[in-house]
C-alpha cells in the first residue's frame, strides 16, 4: 500500500511536458510513423534529458506503463534509451548492468523470436545505437568486472552467479543471429552481382526484406568487427567484412556514426597487421569525408561521438605515417602533423624519444580492449591471491590489484614492433646522402658494428615493404593484399657496397589544369546566363570595366593569370 | 602472397568450414583443429587462420586451454616472420589468471618470454644472434621438448633469412650467409645448391638471383589522372 503512495508520487513528480512527450512517442511507434519516431528520438529525447534529466535517471519504465497502456515493446524500446542514458550520464550500478543487459535480451529475443518479422520500423540512427550501445554497454561491463578490487560482498556474489550475463558467446550470439536472420551477406553479395530486386527479395526472404532486419544485419557486420578488435583478435575482424566494399557508394553509409566507426576498426586493425599503408588509406578516406560531412554534421546528436574518433584518427594516421612516410594525401596529413606536431616530430626521427611518443599516442587512440573472461569470482582462493599476493610486498605499494590489462598487453607488442624500426629513419637518412657507400663507412658514421649493420639494413628493406591492398580490387576482401614498395628510397647491397636509388616525383600539373578548367567552365556557364543587357550605352561600359579587369589580373599571380587568359578566349 | 595467407592451399575443406563459419565458436570443434595443427607440424604445412581459431577458442573457453598447443602454435608462427603472426596470436592469448587448485604447472609462463625473445631477434633481422641464442643452455628445454617435434623447423627459421637476404643482397659472402643460416662447409653448399643459387667462382661470392626488391632503379613518379578527376569536365563538356 505503501509501496503504491510512493509510485502514486513518483508519478505526480514526472513533469506534464515529458507525459505528454512519452504519449506521442508512444502513438508514432504505434503507428509506425518513421518521421515523428525520428523527431521524438533525435530531437525530443534529447531535449527533455538536457531539460528535467540533465543529472537525474528517467522514470522507471514501470512508472510510466499507464501512460502507454503498458505496452510492452515500447516499455523495452524506452529502457534501452533509459538505461543508455544511464551509462553516458549517470554511473550505471550492477542491478544497472544487469537489467540493461536483460532488457537487450527482450529486445533482441523479440526481433528475432516472434512469429516472422515485427512490423516495427524504426529510423537507421536508432538502430545503429541500438547495436552501437549494446557494444559499448558490453565493453564497459568487461572492464568493471576485471577489476576486483573495490566491489562489494553484493557485487562480488552477482557476479560469481552472473552466468551469461554480458559473456562474449552471449553477444557474438545475438550479432550472428541478426545477420543470419537478415540474410545481410546473401544481401550484399546479390546487390554486387546486379539481382534484380525481385531476385534479391526471393533471396533474402521475409526477414532481410524489411529494412529494420537489413539494417540491423549490416550494423551487425560492423558489430562484430569491433567487438573482435576490443578482443584483440584483428584478423577475425577483417575476415568478417569479408563481403563489405569500403566505398561511398556503398548504401548503408547513411548513418554516418556508423561509417565513421566501421573505418576507425578497420584502420585500427591495418596498423595491427603492420599493414601501415592500408591504415594510412582507411584514415584518409574517412576523414576527407568527416571533413566534408562537417558543416552539416555539427547539429548532430552524434557529432561530439565523431570528431572525437577523428582526433584519434589522426593520432593514428601521424603513427601510420611515421611508420611508413608516404606521399599520400596532403590535406589530412598536414592535419594530423599539426595536431600533433610535437609528437609526430619524435617519431619520425625515431631513436629514444620516439617510443614515448608512440606509446603516447597508442594509449589516447586506441580502442577499450577488454579481456574476454573475468577474473576468479567463482574460484575465491584464486580471486584472494589475485587481490592480495601472497608476496611480502606491501599491498599499498604494489599496484592496484587487477586483471592484467589488456591494453597494456596490444601496447606492448605495437612497441615491440616499433622498436624494432627505431634506427630505420636514421639509416634512411644517411643512405639519402649517397649513391654508393660501402658497408663499412656507414657503420662507422653510426658507430655501430658492420655486421650488425648489415643487418640493420635488412631491417630498412624489410620496413620499405608492406602488403596492401590492390587499387581496383575492393570486392576481393580486406585481409587480400600485394607485397608493395613503401619508401622512395630503395637500396641494395652487393656484397659489402651499399647501392642506394631513390624515386622523385615529377611535377604534378593536373590539379592545377582541373581546378582551373572547372573554374572556367562555371563563369562561362554564369556568363551564358547572365540576362542580355538592356541598352548599348551600359554595355560599353561594362566591357571597358572588364578590360580594366583584365589588365589588372595578370599582376596578382598565378591563378589570375589563368583567368584573364581564360575570359580573352 | 596474402591469398596464400588468407587460404593456404593445402587447407582441406572441413577446416575451411570451421575456419569461415560459426561452427569455429562451438568448443567441441577444438579438437579437430588440433588435430590439423599436429597434421601443420608433421608435415611442414601451415595455416594460421586456423591456429587462430583453436586460440579464439581457448579465449572464450579456458577450461580448453592447453599451453603445449599454444606452444606449438607460437612455434609455427615464428617463421611467418616479418608478418605479424606471432604477435597476432598473442594478441588474443588473454593473460590468465592461475587457478587455485593446479594440477600441474603450466609451461607456458616459462616459455612465453622465450619464445619472445626469439621473435624479436628474428623480426631486427639478427640471425646469427637468433642462432646462438637458440642453441643456447637457455633454450634447451624448449629444443627438446617442442622444436625437436616440430619438422623442418630450423629450415622454416633459414627460410625467414633466405627471404630478408634476397630482398636486400645482390651478392653475398659466403661466409656471412652461412652465419644466417647457421650452416658451414658441405652443409651450405648444399643449401645454397638446392636454392638454385650460383657462386661467383672468381670471389667464390654467392649471387643472389635478381628478383624486384633487389633490382634497384631509380624512377620518377610521373602523375598519374584518373578519370573520376575529371568526370565534372567531361560531364560539362557533354553538356555544352
Amino acid at each position: 500500500m505503501q509501496q503504491h503512495m510512493v509510485q502514486q508520487n513518483a508519478f505526480a513528480q514526472i513533469p506534464d511536458a515529458v507525459k505528454a512527450f512519452i504519449v506521442h512517442f508512444h502513438q508514432a511507434v504505434l503507428d509506425n510513423n518513421l518521421p515523428e519516431i525520428t523527431v521524438a528520438y533525435e530531437s525530443g529525447w534529447n531535449k527533455y534529458t538536457e531539460k528535467y534529466y540533465a543529472k537525474t535517471e528517467w522514470p522507471e519504465a514501470e512508472l510510466i506503463a499507464p501512460l502507454v497502456n503498458d505496452d510492452p515493446i515500447f516499455l523495452i524500446l524506452y529502457r534501452e534509451l533509459y538505461y543508455r542514458h544511464v551509462y553516458s550520464r549517470l554511473q550505471p550500478n550492477i542491478d544497472d548492468r544487469f537489467h540493461s543487459y536483460e532488457n537487450s535480451c527482450e529486445l533482441f529475443n523479440y526481433l528475432l523470436n516472434s512469429d516472422g518479422p515485427v512490423q516495427l520500423e524504426l529510423p537507421e540512427s536508432w538502430l545503429w545505437d541500438i547495436i552501437d550501445e549494446f557494444i559499448y554497454q558490453y565493453q564497459v561491463f568487461c572492464s568493471w568486472r576485471s577489476k576486483p578490487k573495490n566491489k562489494t560482498d553484493d557485487e562480488l556474489v552477482m557476479l560469481a552467479e552472473g552466468g551469461p550475463v554480458w559473456s562474449s558467446y552471449s553477444v557474438l550470439n545475438v550479432l550472428y543471429s541478426l545477420m543470419q536472420k537478415s540474410k545481410i551477406n546473401e544481401y550484399i553479395v546479390a546487390q554486387r552481382e546486379g539481382k534484380s530486386p525481385e531476385e534479391i527479395a526471393e533471396i533474402v526472404g521475409e526477414y532481410g526484406q524489411r529494412p529494420l532486419y537489413r539494417l540491423l544485419g549490416y550494423f551487425s557486420i560492423i558489430g562484430l568487427l569491433r567487438v573482435h578488435v576490443l578482443l584483440g583478435d584483428f584478423t577475425l575482424a577483417l575476415k568478417v567484412m569479408d563481403d563489405i566494399e569500403l566505398n561511398q557508394k556503398n548504401p548503408f553509409t547513411r548513418v554516418t556514426a556508423c561509417h565513421v566507426t566501421t573505418y576507425y576498426y578497420v584502420g585500427f586493425c591495418y596498423i595491427m597487421l603492420r599493414r601501415y599503408p592500408d591504415a594510412i588509406r582507411t584514415f584518409v578516406t574517412i576523414l576527407n569525408f568527416i571533413m566534408r560531412m562537417k558543416q552539416y554534421h555539427t547539429r548532430s546528436y552524434q557529432y561530439d561521438q565523431i570528431s572525437k574518433t577523428a582526433d584519434r584518427m589522426y593520432a593514428l594516421f601521424a603513427v601510420c605515417h611515421a611508420l611508413s612516410p608516404s606521399r599520400l594525401d596532403d590535406n589530412i596529413g598536414n592535419i594530423a602533423k599539426e595536431r600533433f606536431a610535437e609528437q609526430y616530430a619524435k617519431m619520425s626521427r625515431g631513436g629514444g624519444d620516439a617510443l614515448a611518443a608512440f606509446e603516447e599516442l597508442f594509449l589516447y587512440a586506441c580502442p577499450k580492449f577488454i579481456t574476454a573472461n573475468p577474473p576468479p569470482y567463482d574460484d575465491p582462493a584464486a580471486l584472494q591471491n589475485l587481490l592480495a599476493p601472497p608476496s611480502p610486498a606491501d599491498s599499498e605499494a604494489a599496484e592496484p590489484a587487477s586483471q592484467p590489462d589488456a591494453t597494456h598487453r596490444h601496447l606492448q607488442l605495437f612497441l615491440s614492433d616499433v622498436a624494432a624500426q627505431s634506427q630505420v629513419p636514421t639509416l634512411r637518412s644517411f643512405l639519402k646522402l649517397y649513391t654508393s657507400l660501402g658497408a663499412k663507412k656507414l657503420a662507422n658514421f653510426l658507430d655501430a658494428d658492420e655486421e650488425e649493420m648489415v643487418q640493420e639494413m635488412m631491417v630498412v628493406k624489410q620496413a620499405s615493404r608492406s602488403i596492401s591492398r590492390v587499387p581496383g580490387a575492393e570486392s576481393s576482401g580486406l585481409l587480400d593484399g600485394q607485397t608493395i614498395t613503401t619508401s622512395d628510397l630503395n637500396f641494395v647491397i652487393a656484397e659489402n657496397m651499399v647501392h642506394i636509388t631513390e624515386s622523385t616525383v615529377g611535377r604534378r600539373y593536373a590539379g592545377w589544369f582541373i581546378k582551373n578548367t572547372e573554374r572556367t567552365q562555371k563563369i562561362l556557364d554564369d556568363l551564358k546566363t547572365m540576362p542580355l543587357p538592356a541598352s548599348k550605352v551600359p554595355t560599353q561600359q561594362q566591357q571597358q570595366q572588364q578590360q580594366q579587369q583584365q589588365l589588372a589580373k595578370p599582376v596578382g599571380g598565378e591563378k589570375k593569370v589563368a583567368w584573364g587568359s581564360v575570359s580573352k578566349a | 602472397m596474402a591469398a596464400q595467407w588468407i587460404k593456404p592451399s593445402t587447407r582441406p575443406d572441413p577446416i575451411e568450414d570451421l575456419v569461415s563459419g560459426v561452427d569455429r565458436y562451438n568448443p567441441s570443434n577444438v579438437s579437430i583443429l588440433e588435430d590439423y595443427l599436429y597434421h601443420q607440424i608433421r608435415s611442414e604445412e601451415y595455416d594460421l587462420l586456423a591456429n587462430l581459431a583453436i586460440l579464439k577458442l581457448y579465449q572464450f573457453n579456458p577450461d580448453l586451454h592447453n599451453p603445449d598447443v599454444v606452444i606449438n602454435i607460437l612455434l609455427k608462427a615464428l617463421a611467418a616472420s616479418p608478418l605479424p603472426d606471432f604477435n597476432l596470436c598473442i594478441s588474443i592469448l588473454d593473460e590468465r589468471t592461475t587457478p587455485s587448485s593446479l594440477d600441474e604447472p603450466d609451461p607456458l609462463p616459462t616459455t612465453l618470454p622465450l619464445l619472445k625473445v626469439l621473435q624479436n631477434l628474428l623480426y631486427r633481422c639478427r640471425f646469427p644472434a637468433f642462432w646462438q641464442t637458440y642453441n643456447s643452455e637457455e633454450f634447451e628445454t624448449l629444443r627438446d621438448n617442442y622444436t625437436v617435434e616440430v619438422a623442418g623447423f630450423e629450415n622454416s627459421i633459414r627460410q625467414v633469412a633466405i627471404r630478408a637476404v634476397k630482398a636486400t643482397f645482390t651478392h653475398i659472402t659466403s661466409q656471412r650467409l652461412g652465419s644466417y643460416l647457421n650452416l658451414e662447409g658441405d652443409a651450405l653448399t648444399a643449401y645454397v645448391k638446392q636454392l638454385a643459387w650460383a657462386v661467383d667462382s672468381a670471389t667464390g661470392n654467392i649471387v643472389v638471383p635478381p628478383n624486384p626488391d633487389n633490382q634497384i632503379e631509380a624512377t620518377v613518379v610521373q602523375e598519374q589522372i584518373k578519370l573520376p578527376q575529371l568526370t565534372k569536365v567531361i560531364s560539362h563538356a557533354v553538356k555544352a
